[in-house]
């Protein structure tokens, strides 16, 4: 199963369109195509395209400079066996090389990093890897196969947050290295995405050496790397003040080399929690960039000569979730009912449209995602009629919770509207908020779960994974409980069993057709409404070049330089 | 002296197991599943379980607290279930940040604060005082972190003058520091441009935190020189003809005072605890945040953590003040 099969012009239209390739190397090569000079070496030269840039004319190039980063979230660990914060992701990505590129664009690719190549059995029940030879951890140590070996299994053995979904295909013996750049992975259970689920968990290749030398009680030198790195990525860890600023340092000679004009120095996030200092910081040039904007300062931002925003949409989607269990919400007919109340274009117009509506359960960038998906619960106050009368409810006079995250305006919004609406049928809508740990107890099971919870949910880019870990039944009716994920408490048999079924598809043309049949049934079955997805909104200097968005809320540095000449 | 000193000392363990106690109960109380929210979202059972088992949080919940208690006891705070890191060192870290902030706004609000009340009680009902009146209640009754935004756009954003927020300037590197509190550490390395650069980051934080020192020093000591300034030892002063700058700055100041001391304590011991919403909006990496974030992830041991530090922190204030108080007056006595 190889992935390297684009012809070579269409491969460096790609990097260059990835922004892997700058418009100066982007020429030089469709030169050197042309003239037929290197037709042969071509999938090479393009795999490894980031290395030409490592010596481009100089004459023109802007001095590298350290880029100020004003940080939602703090950095709380960099323990590269346990959380996956985007904040950890984002700073891990740049100390830490990893098997697959998950940032050249959006919707996400899946390229090369470690991994030069990659193949799987027939019934991708075992994986190969090829690694590169050429990629050199901070302390000049090579990497090898054994350093993704030792990485995959010590994340397995902790069985901390990092683990989770790999937990459910691979096994710490599945991992063996056949020889010093080959990694052999056998599964558990048979996946034919696994190389995107790797991609998407982006484990850290950590020097074991270093690692073990640090090693205290078994841990894989965890919590000697809680504040240290041990990679080989573009940046280094420098500096590290626990709560405040978290400075990292260009590796020159990083060897796959610098894909701009120039680069960065370094990087200093600042963690910097409240919004409007974000927005202060970046208008009074405190930050270079600054993540997590809210949408109401876009205009500002814009507006400001040195700086600008940049808006796009991942994979972070909202739903209200109805808790099909208990309650009026457990009357298929009710939750139809609610779900045409829901004037979604009224909140968009509350999030100054900045939203992306939701057509059904996957969101677009999602294989599977349904633009057509039939039904999709628009704003339609007859067909809510309909359905209410179908209900031994219709005369009204009930009052339903509508449990939100405390402080977050855009989940009471979306209380508001419904109230407004549900009034008008004689049902009363409570708006409670809650602290995020509360709504994570309540959805552990029906008894406790709201009516209806205005629900985040992240996943990585595949639709089984997105769907059972929200519709399977298993992912809440089992003795430790449910996730928040699945608070709607959704329990269809067929559904349940279809979903079995397309965790063990390889055929992606079957895992296909279960993924739409699914969620047609979801649909119809009306567990959540599933609502918008929640714009990344990044604040940038304009000396800040380079950017590419890959669907993350923060930015990929090594991407970046700065120019104060523009 | 030494059996008030040690009568109060045998106090302090007594309040600070009730302190611990009430902290765990409350803790413990609310809804919500610590184990099951750090764990992660996709956690599976056997995760769930071994993390519960890893923090002990699959022990009956009298268990759980005498362990802690009994770990504390040997200097070990914990861990935080969340990030896993040591709370111990955390706790330094954060509240060295909060000290050094506590202790500048305190001092900066007694150096505007005693000056407003003397020139305010002197000329009451003159504009000196209405002007200090106003001083004193607007800092107390505008919301601090509004002023820090207003403060921020005016002096960062528009003018450019002060940092949006944060300790140091992060292109400058952080300097090396040995007791957490840069000014010191900077200002004892003789790294004078380190200490200029950290000082510009305090200016606006302590300013804010400050105002509420200035508004109650301000109105506690106008208050009390104004009660003074009828006795009959100032008119005796007066009488003999003691300059009318010494009656106000000496005899009345000294005895002003007293009350103002022991409301300094409640307020450096407010400080230490409540600037969450100054550190919040300024970035100031304090012990406050450190606490909110614990509290909103129901990290447990950090949440202990936290609340005990700054119970024992200001217990002692509480004891400094009152020895602070009866040296001031000695006719109050130790007993």
């Amino acid at each position: 199963m190889a992935k390297q099969s684009l012809d070579p012009i269409n491969k460096i239209v790609a990097e260059f369109q990835a922004g892997r390739i700058n418009r100066r190397d982007f020429l030089r090569l469709l030169g050197g195509l042309s003239a037929g000079a290197a037709f042969a070496s071509v999938p090479a030269v393009a795999a490894r395209a980031p290395r030409m840039n490592v010596a481009p004319a100089a004459a023109a190039q802007p001095t590298p400079q350290l880029m100020i980063y004003g940080g939602a979230q703090d950095i709380a660990s960099l323990d590269p066996f346990d959380r996956t914060d985007y904040s950890i992701s984002a700073i891990m990505r740049q100390v830490y090389d990893r098997l697959f590129r998950f940032e050249g664009g959006w919707p996400q690719p899946v390229e090369p990093g470690l991994a030069q190549t990659w193949s799987a059995s027939e019934d991708a029940s075992e994986w190969t890897f090829e690694i590169t030879d050429a990629a050199v951890f901070h302390d000049g140590t090579p990497l090898t196969a054994d350093d993704v070996v030792f990485s995959y299994q010590q994340t397995l053995k902790a069985q901390k947050q990092r683990s989770s979904l790999l937990a459910g295909f691979l096994a710490p013996e599945g991992i063996v290295a056949k020889d010093s750049k080959t990694v052999v992975m056998t599964l558990t259970t048979p996946y034919g995405s696994f190389d995107r689920l790797l991609a998407f968990l982006e484990q850290p290749i950590v020097n074991k050496a270093l690692a073990l030398a640090n090693e205290v009680d078994g841990d894989g030198g965890a919590a000697y790397l809680i504040d240290k790195d041990a990679g080989s990525g573009p940046f280094k860890v420098t500096n590290w003040q626990v709560g405040s600023s978290y400075e990292l340092e260009a590796v020159e000679d990083y060897w796959q080399g610098w894909p701009g004009e120039s680069h960065l120095s370094g990087v200093v996030w600042r963690k910097t929690e409240d919004v409007g200092t974000r927005k202060t910081g970046l208008l009074a040039g405190d930050f270079d960039v600054a993540d997590t904007i809210s949408a109401t300062d876009i205009a500002e931002i814009d507006a400001n000569a040195t700086t600008f925003t940049n808006v796009d949409y991942g994979l972070l989607g909202g739903y209200l979730k109805y808790n099909t269990q208990s309650g009026p919400t457990a009357d298929v007919n009710f939750r139809k009912f609610l779900a045409y109340s829901f004037d979604k274009q009224a909140f968009s117009d509350s999030q100054s449209g900045y939203v992306k509506l939701m057509t059904g359960p996957l969101p677009e960038g999602v294989p599977g995602y349904d633009a057509a998906l039939d039904p999709q619960y628009s704003y339609d106050p007859v067909k809510a009629k309909e359905h209410l009368d179908m209900t031994e409810y219709k005369d009204g006079g009930i009052a339903l919770d509508f449990v939100y995250v405390s402080g977050l305006d855009f989940e009471e919004a979306g209380g508001l509207i419904l109230l407004a609406e549900l009034q008008k049928y004689n049902i009363t809508l409570n708006l409670v908020p809650k602290n995020w740990p509360d709504i994570v107890g309540a959805c552990t099971a029906p008894e406790t779960g709201p009516a209806i919870a205005f629900i985040f949910d992240q996943f990585p880019p595949l639709g089984d994974t997105w769907l059972i870990e929200k519709y399977s039944s298993k992912s809440w009716d089992r003795p430790t409980g449910g996730s928040f994920q699945a608070c709607s408490f959704y329990k269809n048999e067929e559904v349940d069993a279809k979903l079995d079924t397309l965790r063990v598809t390889v055929d992606p043309d079957e895992a296909a057709k279960i993924v739409a049949e699914v969620q047609t049934q979801i649909s119809e079955d009306a567990p959540d409404l599933p609502l918008y997805v929640s714009p990344n909104i990044v604040g940038f200097n304009k000396r800040v070049k380079g950017f590419v968005y890959a669907g993350d809320i923060s930015v990929d540095f090594w991407r970046l330089w700065i120019d104060d000449a523009t | 002296m030494l059996r008030f000193l040690a009568r109060r000392l045998l106090i302090i363990p007594v309040i600070l197991i009730g302190l611990s106690l009430t902290t765990f109960i409350v803790s413990r109380l609310v809804p919500g599943d610590p184990v099951k929210l750090a764990a992660g979202p996709q956690a599976r059972p056997e995760q769930i379980q071994k993390l519960a088992e890893e923090f002990g949080m699959d022990k009956p919940l009298a268990e759980q607290y005498l362990t802690y208690m009994g770990g504390l006891f040997q200097g070990n705070w914990g861990y935080s279930i969340s990030t896993k890191r040591a709370v111990g060192p955390d706790l330094l870290t954060y509240f060295t940040a909060t000290l050094e902030l506590t202790l500048v706004s305190t001092l900066l609000g007694l150096v505007i604060g005693i000056p407003l009340a003397i020139v305010s009680a002197r000329w009451r009902d003159r504009w000196p005082d209405h002007f200090s009146r106003f001083i004193s209640i607007g800092a107390v009754s505008i919301p601090v972190f509004w002023i820090a935004i207003v403060l921020q756009i005016i002096l960062a954003q528009n003018l450019r003058l002060l940092p949006v927020g944060g300790r140091f300037d992060p292109r400058a590197g952080f300097p090396d520091t040995f007791t957490g509190m840069l000014l010191l550490d900077t200002a004892v390395s003789g790294n004078w441009q380190a200490f200029g650069i950290a000082l510009r980051y305090m200016i606006l934080p302590a300013f804010c935190q400050s105002l509420l020192v200035i508004a109650v020093v301000t109105r506690q000591l106008r208050g009390d020189m104004l009660d003074i300034v009828k006795k009959d030892f100032v008119l005796v002063a007066r009488a003999n003809g003691i300059p009318e700058r010494t009656i106000w700055t000496r005899y009345l100041m000294k005895n002003a005072l007293i009350a103002t001391v022991s409301m300094l304590g409640f307020l450096i011991g407010f400080e230490l605890g409540g600037s969450v919403l100054i550190e919040y909006v300024l970035d100031w990496p304090g012990i406050g945040q450190y606490a909110l974030k614990a509290a909103l992830l129901l990290d447990f041991q950090p949440i202990m953590g936290a609340t005990l530090f700054i119970g024992c922190v200001v217990v002692i204030i509480n004891l400094i003040t009152d020895l602070l108080y009866r040296v001031i007056d000695p006719r109050i006595g130790f007993n």
